[in-house]
């Protein structure tokens, strides 16, 4: 078994998933994670939680699969595919392979924010069950980088 | 039947889709009639989860949605 760190892709502060504004996530349908309330002080680059491929990219979220399959999905503020990409600068393309920590995306949280809809990032082990992930990081802030969960493999 | 197949049956077939539109996580659908939305065979189909809200109906598939989408649109 091999154990996963996943990073933070944002600067912020940590929430539950069950307090993000969308059933999906709050439920944990897609898998277990944490969200990040990203920090408002203009553009943040988001980068890569785990090494992997980046097997789907969208302007507003992105999934990062490991060589052994695990992917981890980051979903940049709630309902963003309605703003079709608008205000998101993608610095890699699907298909590329990418190190952890490494720039994905650039966007504004304020700017989505200021678009009516929360620009919480859910950090998703995708088909993970709960029990696979350990040593979340308590609420509280955290920086674009640092570990947010290990998920278990 | 394969994945987009059941799915379409599942929400009713093509006469019933208003619209379908995949995000990263699920597929928007708009159905003319909701009653006509089988959330046991969605789930069947491999859905994770079904959303409804009035005419509007969330099936959370996953990444794959945009793929999956895709293939529903050229069934229909």
């Amino acid at each position: 078994m091999t154990q996963l760190d996943v990073l933070s892709p944002v600067p912020g502060r940590i929430i539950e998933l069950a307090e993000v504004p969308d059933p999906v996530f709050a439920q944990a349908l897609v898998g277990p994670g944490l969200a990040v309330d990203p920090v408002r002080t203009g553009p943040v680059t988001a980068v890569a939680p785990v090494a992997g491929r980046l097997v789907k990219l969208h302007p507003h979220a992105f999934v990062v699969q490991t060589d052994d399959g695990a992917g981890v999905l980051t979903h940049l503020g709630i309902d963003t595919v309605q703003l079709a990409g608008e205000g998101f600068e993608l610095h890699v393309t699907e298909g590329d392979e990418v190190a952890a920590g490494d720039a994905v995306v650039t966007w504004d949280p304020a700017a989505v924010e200021t678009s009516g809809r929360s620009p919480v990032v859910p950090v998703i082990a995708l088909e993970a069950t709960a029990g696979d992930l350990t040593g979340q990081r308590p609420a509280g802030p955290v920086d674009a980088g640092d570990a947010l969960f290990t998920w278990a493999r | 039947m394969d994945k987009a197949e059941q799915i379409l049956a599942a929400l009713g077939g093509a006469d019933n889709i208003v619209e379908i539109e995949p995000c990263a996580t699920r597929l928007r659908t708009e159905v003319h009639d909701s009653s006509k939305v089988d959330e046991k065979a969605l789930k069947a189909a491999g859905a994770f989860g079904v959303i409804s809200s009035g005419q509007v109906v969330q099936v959370v598939v996953g990444p794959e949605a945009d793929t999956i989408a895709t293939d529903i649109e050229d069934l229909m």
